[in-house]
Protein backbone atom coordinates (compact mmCIF):
# COMPACT_ATOMS: atom_id res chain seq x y z
CA UNK A 1 0.00 0.00 0.00
CA UNK A 2 1.51 3.67 -0.89
CA UNK A 3 0.05 6.48 1.43
CA UNK A 4 0.81 9.84 0.09
CA UNK A 5 0.79 13.18 2.55
CA UNK A 6 0.09 16.42 1.08
CA UNK A 7 1.98 18.59 3.23
CA UNK A 8 2.93 22.65 3.36
CA UNK A 9 5.48 24.78 4.43
CA UNK A 10 4.09 27.81 6.97
CA UNK A 11 5.51 30.73 8.64
CA UNK A 12 6.10 29.51 12.28
CA UNK A 13 3.66 30.48 14.73
CA UNK A 14 5.78 32.62 16.84
CA UNK A 15 6.39 34.37 13.17
CA UNK A 16 5.26 38.39 12.99
CA UNK A 17 4.04 38.76 9.95
CA UNK A 18 4.79 42.41 8.23
CA UNK A 19 3.70 43.31 4.91
CA UNK A 20 6.25 43.49 1.91
CA UNK A 21 6.55 46.61 -0.18
CA UNK A 22 3.80 46.44 -2.94
CA UNK A 23 1.58 45.70 -0.31
CA UNK A 24 0.13 42.57 -1.75
CA UNK A 25 2.65 39.91 0.50
CA UNK A 26 4.52 39.38 3.46
CA UNK A 27 8.35 40.13 4.11
CA UNK A 28 9.52 36.35 4.24
CA UNK A 29 13.35 37.60 4.81
CA UNK A 30 13.53 37.00 8.78
CA UNK A 31 10.76 34.27 9.05
CA UNK A 32 11.52 31.02 10.33
CA UNK A 33 9.46 28.27 8.20
CA UNK A 34 8.16 25.14 9.79
CA UNK A 35 6.02 21.98 8.66
CA UNK A 36 2.33 23.61 8.76
CA UNK A 37 1.75 22.33 12.60
CA UNK A 38 -1.91 20.43 11.31
CA UNK A 39 0.17 18.49 8.82
CA UNK A 40 2.45 16.77 11.57
CA UNK A 41 -0.82 14.97 12.23
CA UNK A 42 -1.41 14.08 8.61
CA UNK A 43 2.47 12.78 8.37
CA UNK A 44 1.77 11.05 11.75
CA UNK A 45 -1.07 9.17 10.72
CA UNK A 46 0.66 7.76 7.66
CA UNK A 47 3.67 6.69 9.77
CA UNK A 48 1.51 4.80 11.78
CA UNK A 49 -0.37 2.84 9.55
CA UNK A 50 3.13 2.20 7.54
CA UNK A 51 4.15 0.60 11.44
CA UNK A 52 1.06 -1.67 11.17
CA UNK A 53 0.92 -2.57 7.71
CA UNK A 54 4.26 -1.80 6.07
CA UNK A 55 3.25 0.66 3.73
CA UNK A 56 5.83 3.37 1.76
CA UNK A 57 4.91 6.69 3.01
CA UNK A 58 5.40 9.82 0.24
CA UNK A 59 5.02 13.22 1.11
CA UNK A 60 4.79 15.61 -1.27
CA UNK A 61 4.44 19.44 -1.50
CA UNK A 62 4.88 22.80 -3.76
CA UNK A 63 7.02 25.37 -2.51
CA UNK A 64 10.29 27.10 -3.42
CA UNK A 65 13.68 25.73 -2.92
CA UNK A 66 13.34 25.96 1.10
CA UNK A 67 9.82 23.93 1.52
CA UNK A 68 12.21 21.15 1.02
CA UNK A 69 12.67 21.36 4.84
CA UNK A 70 9.12 20.54 5.50
CA UNK A 71 9.43 17.31 3.35
CA UNK A 72 12.70 16.50 5.03
CA UNK A 73 10.89 16.98 8.95
CA UNK A 74 7.85 14.66 7.95
CA UNK A 75 10.79 12.38 6.38
CA UNK A 76 12.33 12.65 9.39
CA UNK A 77 9.29 11.69 11.24
CA UNK A 78 9.22 8.25 9.21
CA UNK A 79 8.14 9.33 5.71
CA UNK A 80 9.89 7.00 3.45
CA UNK A 81 10.62 9.74 0.12
CA UNK A 82 9.33 12.78 -0.66
CA UNK A 83 8.70 14.72 -3.99
CA UNK A 84 9.15 18.43 -4.26
CA UNK A 85 7.44 20.77 -6.93
CA UNK A 86 9.18 23.82 -7.40
CA UNK A 87 8.92 26.30 -10.52
CA UNK A 88 9.11 29.86 -10.80
CA UNK A 89 6.05 29.53 -12.91
CA UNK A 90 4.49 27.63 -9.67
CA UNK A 91 4.69 30.72 -7.28
CA UNK A 92 1.82 32.68 -5.96
CA UNK A 93 -0.61 30.42 -7.34
CA UNK A 94 -4.21 29.83 -6.06
CA UNK A 95 -5.76 26.84 -4.57
CA UNK A 96 -7.44 25.93 -7.83
CA UNK A 97 -4.27 26.03 -9.81
CA UNK A 98 -2.54 24.07 -7.27
CA UNK A 99 -4.75 21.75 -6.79
CA UNK A 100 -4.11 21.31 -10.73
CA UNK A 101 -0.57 20.65 -10.18
CA UNK A 102 -0.63 18.60 -7.16
CA UNK A 103 -3.42 16.35 -8.82
CA UNK A 104 -1.66 15.95 -12.11
CA UNK A 105 1.38 15.00 -10.44
CA UNK A 106 -0.29 12.55 -8.22
CA UNK A 107 -2.12 10.95 -11.00
CA UNK A 108 1.33 10.58 -12.73
CA UNK A 109 2.49 8.58 -9.86
CA UNK A 110 -0.33 6.12 -10.59
CA UNK A 111 -0.26 3.43 -7.55
CA UNK A 112 -1.30 6.01 -4.48
CA UNK A 113 -4.06 4.13 -2.14
CA UNK A 114 -4.68 6.61 0.43
CA UNK A 115 -4.05 10.63 0.44
CA UNK A 116 -3.77 12.14 4.08
CA UNK A 117 -3.33 15.95 4.73
CA UNK A 118 -4.08 18.27 7.68
CA UNK A 119 -7.06 20.19 8.35
CA UNK A 120 -6.10 23.70 7.24
CA UNK A 121 -3.04 25.36 6.28
CA UNK A 122 -2.36 28.20 9.21
CA UNK A 123 -0.91 30.39 6.46
CA UNK A 124 -3.65 30.84 3.89
CA UNK A 125 -6.21 30.10 6.51
CA UNK A 126 -7.64 27.49 4.04
CA UNK A 127 -8.71 23.27 3.87
CA UNK A 128 -9.74 23.32 -0.08
CA UNK A 129 -6.11 22.01 -1.77
CA UNK A 130 -6.19 18.73 -0.58
CA UNK A 131 -10.45 18.29 -0.87
CA UNK A 132 -9.68 19.67 -5.13
CA UNK A 133 -7.13 17.51 -5.52
CA UNK A 134 -9.32 14.64 -4.69
CA UNK A 135 -11.85 16.17 -7.26
CA UNK A 136 -9.14 16.31 -9.87
CA UNK A 137 -8.65 12.47 -8.91
CA UNK A 138 -12.39 11.85 -9.02
CA UNK A 139 -11.98 9.98 -5.50
CA UNK A 140 -14.11 10.19 -2.64
CA UNK A 141 -13.15 11.87 0.60
CA UNK A 142 -13.34 12.58 4.06
CA UNK A 143 -12.65 15.43 6.21
CA UNK A 144 -11.62 15.69 9.65
CA UNK A 145 -11.24 12.27 10.58
CA UNK A 146 -10.34 11.93 14.33
CA UNK A 147 -10.11 8.57 13.78
CA UNK A 148 -8.76 6.14 10.37
CA UNK A 149 -8.55 2.48 10.36
CA UNK A 150 -7.50 0.88 6.71
CA UNK A 151 -9.12 -2.61 5.68
CA UNK A 152 -6.20 -3.44 2.85
CA UNK A 153 -8.26 -6.72 1.82
CA UNK A 154 -11.15 -4.97 1.02
CA UNK A 155 -9.63 -2.19 0.11
CA UNK A 156 -11.69 0.74 2.48
CA UNK A 157 -10.96 3.09 5.10
CA UNK A 158 -13.22 3.51 7.86
CA UNK A 159 -13.16 7.01 8.61
CA UNK A 160 -14.77 8.59 12.55
CA UNK A 161 -15.86 12.40 11.04
CA UNK A 162 -16.13 15.60 12.54
CA UNK A 163 -19.32 17.11 12.08
CA UNK A 164 -21.48 20.05 12.89
CA UNK A 165 -23.13 18.93 16.03
CA UNK A 166 -21.12 16.04 16.67
CA UNK A 167 -19.70 12.73 14.54
CA UNK A 168 -20.45 10.36 11.98
CA UNK A 169 -18.09 6.87 10.61
CA UNK A 170 -17.79 7.02 6.95
CA UNK A 171 -16.36 4.12 4.69
CA UNK A 172 -14.50 5.30 2.13
CA UNK A 173 -13.55 2.54 -0.85
CA UNK A 174 -9.86 3.38 -1.60
CA UNK A 175 -8.31 5.33 -3.00
CA UNK A 176 -9.50 8.28 -1.30
CA UNK A 177 -9.02 11.23 0.76
CA UNK A 178 -8.57 11.68 4.38
CA UNK A 179 -8.02 15.41 6.04
CA UNK A 180 -6.98 14.76 9.75
CA UNK A 181 -8.79 16.69 13.02
CA UNK A 182 -5.82 17.48 15.07
CA UNK A 183 -5.46 15.23 18.07
CA UNK A 184 -6.20 12.06 16.34
CA UNK A 185 -2.80 11.09 17.47
CA UNK A 186 -0.02 12.27 19.36
CA UNK A 187 3.05 13.32 16.31
CA UNK A 188 6.15 12.25 17.48
CA UNK A 189 9.72 14.42 17.26
CA UNK A 190 11.71 14.23 14.65
CA UNK A 191 14.29 12.06 16.77
CA UNK A 192 18.57 13.27 15.69
CA UNK A 193 18.78 9.50 14.20
CA UNK A 194 15.67 10.17 12.38
CA UNK A 195 16.87 13.58 10.72
CA UNK A 196 19.89 11.73 10.01
CA UNK A 197 18.16 9.17 8.21
CA UNK A 198 16.47 11.26 6.32
CA UNK A 199 18.86 13.34 4.61
CA UNK A 200 19.28 9.94 2.67
CA UNK A 201 15.87 9.30 2.21
CA UNK A 202 15.05 10.02 -1.59
CA UNK A 203 13.39 13.13 -2.76
CA UNK A 204 12.34 13.97 -6.30
CA UNK A 205 12.12 17.41 -7.73
CA UNK A 206 9.67 18.20 -10.12
CA UNK A 207 9.41 21.11 -12.38
CA UNK A 208 6.82 22.86 -14.95
CA UNK A 209 8.17 20.74 -17.80
CA UNK A 210 7.62 17.24 -16.08
CA UNK A 211 4.12 18.30 -15.17
CA UNK A 212 1.92 16.73 -17.89
CA UNK A 213 -1.01 19.35 -17.95
CA UNK A 214 -3.35 16.43 -19.99
CA UNK A 215 -3.50 14.80 -16.95
CA UNK A 216 -6.31 16.69 -15.67
CA UNK A 217 -7.02 18.41 -18.69
CA UNK A 218 -5.90 21.87 -18.99
CA UNK A 219 -3.36 23.64 -21.39
CA UNK A 220 -0.07 24.37 -21.00
CA UNK A 221 -0.79 28.13 -20.30
CA UNK A 222 -3.11 27.66 -17.56
CA UNK A 223 -0.86 25.22 -15.16
CA UNK A 224 0.82 27.82 -12.96
CA UNK A 225 -0.30 31.60 -12.02
CA UNK A 226 -2.56 32.01 -15.08
CA UNK A 227 -5.08 29.17 -14.03
CA UNK A 228 -5.48 31.24 -11.03
CA UNK A 229 -9.11 32.24 -10.46
CA UNK A 230 -8.31 35.11 -7.96
CA UNK A 231 -5.20 37.07 -6.92
CA UNK A 232 -3.91 38.76 -3.65
CA UNK A 233 -4.63 42.74 -4.25
CA UNK A 234 -3.63 43.75 -0.70
CA UNK A 235 -2.91 42.46 2.37
CA UNK A 236 -2.57 44.67 5.65
CA UNK A 237 -2.03 43.98 9.58
CA UNK A 238 -4.99 44.67 11.64
CA UNK A 239 -4.73 47.49 13.92
CA UNK A 240 -7.60 47.21 16.62
CA UNK A 241 -7.20 50.14 19.45
CA UNK A 242 -7.74 48.56 22.83
CA UNK A 243 -9.07 50.68 26.18
CA UNK A 244 -6.71 48.38 28.20
CA UNK A 245 -8.94 49.94 31.50
CA UNK A 246 -7.18 47.34 33.60
CA UNK A 247 -8.74 47.56 37.75
CA UNK A 248 -6.97 46.51 40.42
CA UNK A 249 -7.98 43.35 41.83
CA UNK A 250 -6.92 43.61 45.76
CA UNK A 251 -10.84 44.08 46.71
CA UNK A 252 -12.30 41.11 44.51
CA UNK A 253 -16.10 42.74 45.10
CA UNK A 254 -15.03 45.68 44.10
CA UNK A 255 -13.18 44.98 40.99
CA UNK A 256 -15.60 42.27 39.96
CA UNK A 257 -18.99 44.85 40.30
CA UNK A 258 -16.76 47.94 38.28
CA UNK A 259 -16.00 45.04 35.73
CA UNK A 260 -20.00 43.96 35.36
CA UNK A 261 -20.91 47.63 35.44
CA UNK A 262 -18.41 48.34 32.37
CA UNK A 263 -19.68 45.19 30.57
CA UNK A 264 -22.91 45.99 30.69
CA UNK A 265 -23.09 49.86 30.45
CA UNK A 266 -19.80 50.79 28.75
CA UNK A 267 -19.18 47.93 26.63
CA UNK A 268 -23.18 47.05 26.41
CA UNK A 269 -22.26 43.42 26.01
CA UNK A 270 -23.69 41.17 28.53
CA UNK B 1 -29.85 38.98 -15.58
CA UNK B 2 -27.11 37.52 -13.60
CA UNK B 3 -27.21 35.20 -10.43
CA UNK B 4 -26.23 35.18 -7.16
CA UNK B 5 -27.05 31.43 -5.36
CA UNK B 6 -27.17 31.50 -1.55
CA UNK B 7 -26.26 27.78 -0.12
CA UNK B 8 -29.57 26.99 2.47
CA UNK B 9 -27.84 25.60 5.61
CA UNK B 10 -30.93 23.68 7.48
CA UNK B 11 -30.94 22.05 10.69
CA UNK B 12 -34.04 19.45 10.99
CA UNK B 13 -37.15 21.34 10.73
CA UNK B 14 -35.64 25.07 10.51
CA UNK B 15 -33.50 27.42 8.43
CA UNK B 16 -30.08 27.96 10.25
CA UNK B 17 -29.42 31.38 10.63
CA UNK B 18 -26.55 31.51 9.13
CA UNK B 19 -28.44 31.31 6.00
CA UNK B 20 -30.02 34.65 6.60
CA UNK B 21 -26.76 36.01 6.97
CA UNK B 22 -25.16 34.76 4.13
CA UNK B 23 -28.64 36.40 1.85
CA UNK B 24 -27.60 40.26 3.81
CA UNK B 25 -23.91 39.55 2.35
CA UNK B 26 -26.11 38.91 -1.07
CA UNK B 27 -27.99 41.82 -0.89
CA UNK B 28 -24.98 43.53 -0.81
CA UNK B 29 -24.25 42.55 -4.03
CA UNK B 30 -27.68 43.14 -5.01
CA UNK B 31 -27.87 46.46 -4.68
CA UNK B 32 -24.75 46.94 -6.24
CA UNK B 33 -25.13 45.09 -10.04
CA UNK B 34 -29.19 43.98 -9.43
CA UNK B 35 -28.31 40.41 -9.27
CA UNK B 36 -31.24 38.17 -8.67
CA UNK B 37 -31.01 36.31 -5.44
CA UNK B 38 -32.02 32.24 -5.40
CA UNK B 39 -31.43 30.04 -2.16
CA UNK B 40 -30.66 26.43 -3.08
CA UNK B 41 -31.25 23.54 -0.90
CA UNK B 42 -29.71 20.11 -1.51
CA UNK B 43 -31.16 17.42 0.49
CA UNK B 44 -33.85 14.91 0.75
CA UNK B 45 -36.56 17.23 2.28
CA UNK B 46 -36.93 20.97 1.83
CA UNK B 47 -40.00 21.52 3.07
CA UNK B 48 -42.04 25.08 2.78
CA UNK B 49 -38.97 27.10 3.67
CA UNK B 50 -39.67 29.14 0.58
CA UNK B 51 -41.47 32.18 2.68
CA UNK B 52 -38.69 32.29 5.44
CA UNK B 53 -36.10 32.57 2.85
CA UNK B 54 -38.05 35.22 0.74
CA UNK B 55 -38.35 37.57 3.64
CA UNK B 56 -34.56 37.80 3.90
CA UNK B 57 -33.92 38.45 1.00
CA UNK B 58 -34.18 35.42 -1.60
CA UNK B 59 -36.05 35.98 -5.10
CA UNK B 60 -36.40 32.57 -5.67
CA UNK B 61 -35.72 29.17 -3.88
CA UNK B 62 -34.18 26.31 -5.94
CA UNK B 63 -35.15 22.84 -3.76
CA UNK B 64 -32.44 19.73 -5.06
CA UNK B 65 -34.37 17.16 -3.50
CA UNK B 66 -33.58 13.55 -3.78
CA UNK B 67 -33.65 10.37 -1.38
CA UNK B 68 -29.42 9.84 -2.26
CA UNK B 69 -29.14 13.52 -0.23
CA UNK B 70 -30.32 12.81 2.86
CA UNK B 71 -26.70 11.96 4.27
CA UNK B 72 -24.26 14.71 2.98
CA UNK B 73 -22.06 12.99 0.93
CA UNK B 74 -19.53 15.92 -0.33
CA UNK B 75 -19.42 14.08 -4.30
CA UNK B 76 -22.59 13.76 -4.54
CA UNK B 77 -23.72 17.47 -3.12
CA UNK B 78 -20.97 18.85 -5.60
CA UNK B 79 -22.61 17.05 -8.47
CA UNK B 80 -25.83 18.13 -7.36
CA UNK B 81 -24.50 21.81 -7.12
CA UNK B 82 -22.41 21.61 -10.09
CA UNK B 83 -25.18 20.93 -12.18
CA UNK B 84 -27.63 23.35 -11.05
CA UNK B 85 -25.00 25.71 -11.75
CA UNK B 86 -24.36 24.40 -15.47
CA UNK B 87 -28.10 25.01 -15.99
CA UNK B 88 -28.92 28.66 -14.66
CA UNK B 89 -25.43 29.71 -15.17
CA UNK B 90 -24.89 31.45 -11.67
CA UNK B 91 -22.08 34.49 -11.28
CA UNK B 92 -21.82 34.15 -7.86
CA UNK B 93 -22.56 31.26 -5.28
CA UNK B 94 -22.60 32.02 -1.80
CA UNK B 95 -22.69 30.32 1.55
CA UNK B 96 -21.31 30.14 5.37
CA UNK B 97 -18.28 29.24 6.22
CA UNK B 98 -19.99 25.71 7.94
CA UNK B 99 -18.03 22.50 8.09
CA UNK B 100 -20.27 21.27 5.23
CA UNK B 101 -19.67 24.17 2.82
CA UNK B 102 -16.32 24.09 3.42
CA UNK B 103 -15.86 20.30 2.67
CA UNK B 104 -17.97 19.96 -0.98
CA UNK B 105 -17.45 23.52 -2.40
CA UNK B 106 -13.72 22.63 -3.14
CA UNK B 107 -15.06 19.67 -5.56
CA UNK B 108 -17.97 22.39 -6.80
CA UNK B 109 -14.43 25.08 -7.84
CA UNK B 110 -12.67 22.35 -9.60
CA UNK B 111 -15.97 20.90 -11.31
CA UNK B 112 -17.16 24.04 -12.55
CA UNK B 113 -13.70 25.64 -13.27
CA UNK B 114 -14.55 28.34 -10.33
CA UNK B 115 -12.79 30.20 -8.25
CA UNK B 116 -13.58 29.58 -4.37
CA UNK B 117 -12.39 31.77 -0.85
CA UNK B 118 -13.26 30.83 2.28
CA UNK B 119 -14.37 32.04 5.44
CA UNK B 120 -14.77 35.79 4.23
CA UNK B 121 -15.36 38.82 6.48
CA UNK B 122 -16.46 41.19 4.46
CA UNK B 123 -17.69 41.26 0.15
CA UNK B 124 -17.76 43.25 -2.47
CA UNK B 125 -17.70 43.58 -6.27
CA UNK B 126 -14.72 45.33 -8.08
CA UNK B 127 -15.35 47.70 -10.45
CA UNK B 128 -15.42 45.04 -13.61
CA UNK B 129 -17.99 43.56 -11.52
CA UNK B 130 -16.22 40.39 -9.84
CA UNK B 131 -16.00 39.46 -6.30
CA UNK B 132 -14.03 40.76 -4.30
CA UNK B 133 -13.50 39.75 -0.66
CA UNK B 134 -11.55 40.35 2.23
CA UNK B 135 -10.44 37.51 4.70
CA UNK B 136 -7.86 36.68 7.52
CA UNK B 137 -4.40 34.95 6.43
CA UNK B 138 -1.90 33.66 8.50
CA UNK B 139 -4.87 33.43 11.16
CA UNK B 140 -5.67 36.32 12.83
CA UNK B 141 -2.31 38.31 12.42
CA UNK B 142 -3.59 39.87 8.64
CA UNK B 143 -6.33 40.44 6.38
CA UNK B 144 -6.30 39.97 2.90
CA UNK B 145 -8.05 41.22 0.05
CA UNK B 146 -8.39 39.24 -2.82
CA UNK B 147 -10.36 40.12 -6.28
CA UNK B 148 -11.54 37.18 -8.44
CA UNK B 149 -10.92 37.40 -12.54
CA UNK B 150 -13.19 37.38 -14.51
CA UNK B 151 -14.43 33.04 -14.06
CA UNK B 152 -17.33 31.97 -13.50
CA UNK B 153 -18.60 30.84 -10.91
CA UNK B 154 -16.80 33.02 -8.03
CA UNK B 155 -17.56 31.14 -5.52
CA UNK B 156 -17.11 32.13 -1.30
CA UNK B 157 -18.23 31.12 2.18
CA UNK B 158 -18.73 34.20 4.27
CA UNK B 159 -17.76 34.09 8.25
CA UNK B 160 -20.41 32.97 10.73
CA UNK B 161 -21.71 36.51 12.36
CA UNK B 162 -19.77 38.66 10.00
CA UNK B 163 -23.32 39.76 8.85
CA UNK B 164 -26.44 40.62 10.23
CA UNK B 165 -29.86 39.48 8.63
CA UNK B 166 -32.07 41.67 7.02
CA UNK B 167 -35.36 41.56 6.51
CA UNK B 168 -35.80 42.00 2.61
CA UNK B 169 -39.34 40.95 1.95
CA UNK B 170 -38.17 38.96 -1.81
CA UNK B 171 -40.74 36.71 -3.89
CA UNK B 172 -38.99 33.63 -2.64
CA UNK B 173 -40.60 31.72 -5.04
CA UNK B 174 -40.11 27.71 -5.09
CA UNK B 175 -38.91 26.20 -7.86
CA UNK B 176 -38.27 22.39 -8.03
CA UNK B 177 -35.19 21.40 -10.02
CA UNK B 178 -35.25 17.56 -10.57
CA UNK B 179 -30.99 16.49 -10.58
CA UNK B 180 -29.88 12.85 -11.74
CA UNK B 181 -28.22 11.83 -8.54
CA UNK B 182 -25.44 8.78 -9.93
CA UNK B 183 -25.02 6.33 -7.12
CA UNK B 184 -21.79 6.16 -5.15
CA UNK B 185 -20.89 3.31 -4.32
CA UNK B 186 -17.35 4.90 -2.89
CA UNK B 187 -18.80 6.60 0.10
CA UNK B 188 -21.03 4.73 2.84
CA UNK B 189 -22.46 6.67 6.01
CA UNK B 190 -22.51 4.15 8.64
CA UNK B 191 -23.92 6.28 11.51
CA UNK B 192 -23.98 9.78 12.63
CA UNK B 193 -24.31 10.65 15.79
CA UNK B 194 -25.38 13.97 17.69
CA UNK B 195 -23.53 14.43 20.98
CA UNK B 196 -25.83 17.50 23.01
CA UNK B 197 -23.36 20.17 23.85
CA UNK B 198 -23.83 22.03 26.87
CA UNK B 199 -22.55 25.53 25.67
CA UNK B 200 -22.56 26.88 22.06
CA UNK B 201 -19.87 26.02 19.51
CA UNK B 202 -16.32 28.41 19.30
CA UNK B 203 -16.45 29.16 16.26
CA UNK B 204 -20.47 30.41 16.58
CA UNK B 205 -20.45 31.58 20.23
CA UNK B 206 -21.00 35.54 20.69
CA UNK B 207 -19.09 35.21 23.68
CA UNK B 208 -16.61 33.03 24.86
CA UNK B 209 -14.52 32.54 28.34
CA UNK B 210 -11.44 30.40 27.93
CA UNK B 211 -8.78 29.22 30.50
CA UNK B 212 -5.29 28.86 30.35
CA UNK B 213 -2.24 28.01 32.17
CA UNK B 214 -3.50 29.84 34.90
CA UNK B 215 -6.21 27.24 35.55
CA UNK B 216 -4.04 25.48 37.20
CA UNK B 217 -6.08 22.33 36.75
CA UNK B 218 -8.96 20.29 34.89
CA UNK B 219 -11.72 20.72 37.88
CA UNK B 220 -11.17 24.55 38.03
CA UNK B 221 -12.12 24.86 34.35
CA UNK B 222 -15.64 24.58 36.46
CA UNK B 223 -15.12 28.73 37.56
CA UNK B 224 -14.89 29.31 33.70
CA UNK B 225 -17.66 27.03 33.00
CA UNK B 226 -19.76 29.27 35.46
CA UNK B 227 -18.88 32.34 34.32
CA UNK B 228 -19.88 31.05 30.70
CA UNK B 229 -23.43 29.85 31.51
CA UNK B 230 -23.71 33.40 33.38
CA UNK B 231 -23.63 34.86 29.74
CA UNK B 232 -24.73 32.42 27.61
CA UNK B 233 -20.86 31.84 26.50
CA UNK B 234 -19.36 29.01 24.93
CA UNK B 235 -16.06 27.49 26.77
CA UNK B 236 -12.48 27.65 25.14
CA UNK B 237 -9.01 27.02 26.37
CA UNK B 238 -5.29 28.46 25.81
CA UNK B 239 -3.07 25.79 24.30
CA UNK B 240 -1.34 25.59 27.50
CA UNK B 241 -4.47 24.23 29.46
CA UNK B 242 -5.35 21.74 26.44
CA UNK B 243 -1.37 20.62 26.10
CA UNK B 244 -1.96 20.03 29.99
CA UNK B 245 -4.36 17.38 29.08
CA UNK B 246 -6.85 19.08 31.40
CA UNK B 247 -9.48 19.93 29.00
CA UNK B 248 -10.26 18.61 24.97
CA UNK B 249 -8.00 19.89 22.18
CA UNK B 250 -11.83 20.72 20.44
CA UNK B 251 -11.82 23.60 23.03
CA UNK B 252 -8.55 24.95 21.95
CA UNK B 253 -8.71 28.50 20.87
CA UNK B 254 -4.97 30.12 18.68
CA UNK B 255 -3.38 30.01 15.77
CA UNK B 256 -2.84 25.76 15.67
CA UNK B 257 -6.63 25.95 17.51
CA UNK B 258 -10.21 27.62 16.30
CA UNK B 259 -9.57 31.03 14.81
CA UNK B 260 -12.78 32.80 16.81
CA UNK B 261 -13.75 36.58 16.55
CA UNK B 262 -16.91 36.34 19.28
CA UNK B 263 -18.29 39.82 20.54
CA UNK B 264 -16.99 39.14 23.91
CA UNK B 265 -13.91 37.24 24.96
CA UNK B 266 -12.95 36.69 28.20
CA UNK B 267 -9.42 35.24 29.11
CA UNK B 268 -8.87 33.57 32.04
CA UNK B 269 -5.27 32.75 33.06
CA UNK B 270 -4.04 33.13 29.81
CA UNK B 271 -1.09 35.20 29.21
CA UNK B 272 -1.63 36.38 25.44
CA UNK B 273 1.11 34.61 23.48
CA UNK B 274 1.26 35.67 19.32
CA UNK B 275 0.21 32.31 19.05
CA UNK B 276 -3.10 32.69 21.06
CA UNK B 277 -3.68 36.10 20.09
CA UNK B 278 -3.81 35.08 16.57
CA UNK B 279 -6.67 33.26 16.92
CA UNK B 280 -9.18 35.60 18.98
CA UNK B 281 -7.35 39.01 18.10
CA UNK B 282 -10.52 39.86 16.72
CA UNK B 283 -12.69 39.64 18.91
CA UNK B 284 -14.79 42.92 19.34
CA UNK B 285 -14.10 43.23 23.53
CA UNK B 286 -11.47 41.63 25.08
CA UNK B 287 -11.58 40.79 28.52
CA UNK B 288 -8.24 39.76 30.86
CA UNK B 289 -8.20 38.03 34.24
CA UNK B 290 -4.48 37.46 35.28
CA UNK B 291 -3.02 37.69 38.13
CA UNK B 292 0.40 38.74 36.90
CA UNK B 293 0.16 42.52 35.97
CA UNK B 294 3.17 42.50 33.08
CA UNK B 295 1.22 39.66 31.54
CA UNK B 296 1.19 40.54 27.66
CA UNK B 297 -2.59 39.94 27.39
CA UNK B 298 -3.16 43.00 29.95
CA UNK B 299 -1.68 45.19 26.38
CA UNK B 300 -3.83 44.11 24.06
CA UNK B 301 -6.89 44.00 25.94
CA UNK B 302 -10.31 46.06 26.31
CA UNK B 303 -10.89 45.60 30.30
CA UNK B 304 -9.33 43.49 33.09
CA UNK B 305 -8.70 42.82 36.61
CA UNK B 306 -5.24 42.16 37.51
CA UNK B 307 -6.08 39.88 40.30
CA UNK B 308 -6.11 36.04 41.71
CA UNK B 309 -8.79 34.27 39.23
CA UNK B 310 -10.04 31.82 41.82
CA UNK B 311 -11.47 34.76 43.53
CA UNK B 312 -12.31 36.99 40.88
CA UNK B 313 -14.63 34.08 38.77
CA UNK B 314 -16.73 33.48 41.66
CA UNK B 315 -17.02 37.22 42.29
CA UNK B 316 -17.43 38.40 38.50
CA UNK B 317 -20.08 35.50 38.10
CA UNK B 318 -22.06 37.04 41.28
CA UNK B 319 -21.91 40.29 39.92
CA UNK B 320 -22.95 39.14 36.67
CA UNK B 321 -26.18 37.31 37.88
CA UNK B 322 -27.07 40.35 39.99
CA UNK B 323 -27.03 42.20 37.03
CA UNK B 324 -29.32 40.00 36.23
Amino acid sequence: MKILVIVRQTPDTEAKIQTNSAGNGIQTDDIKWILNPFDEFAVEEAVQIKEKSNAEVVVLTVGSDKAVDAIRTALAMGGDSGVHIKDDAFADMDTYALAKVIGAKIKALGDIDLILAGKKWIDEESSQVPLQVAEELSIPQATLASKVEVDEGSKTAKVTSVIEGGERIIELKLPALITVEQGINEPRYASLPGIMKAKKKPCEEVGKGDINGDEIGISEGELGIDGSRYKNDAIEIPTITRSLKVIDGNDVQQASSELAKLLREEAKII
Amino acid sequence: MSEILVLVDKAQDTVRNVTYEVLAAALKLKEKNGASISAVYIGDNAGSIESDLGKYGADKVYKIENPSLKDFNPSLYAHALSELVNKVGADIILGGNTLQNQDFLPRVASKTKGGLTTDAIDIDLTSSSTLQVKRYKYSGKSIATLSYHDVKPMIATIRLNAYKPVEAGAAGEAVSESIDIPADDNFKVIETNIIPKERPELTEADKIVSGGRGMANGENFKLCYDLADSVGAGAGASRAAVDSGWVPYEMQVGQTGKVVSPNLYIAVGISGSVQHYAGMGSSKVIVAINKDPDAPIFQKCDYGICGDLFDVLPALTDEIKKLG
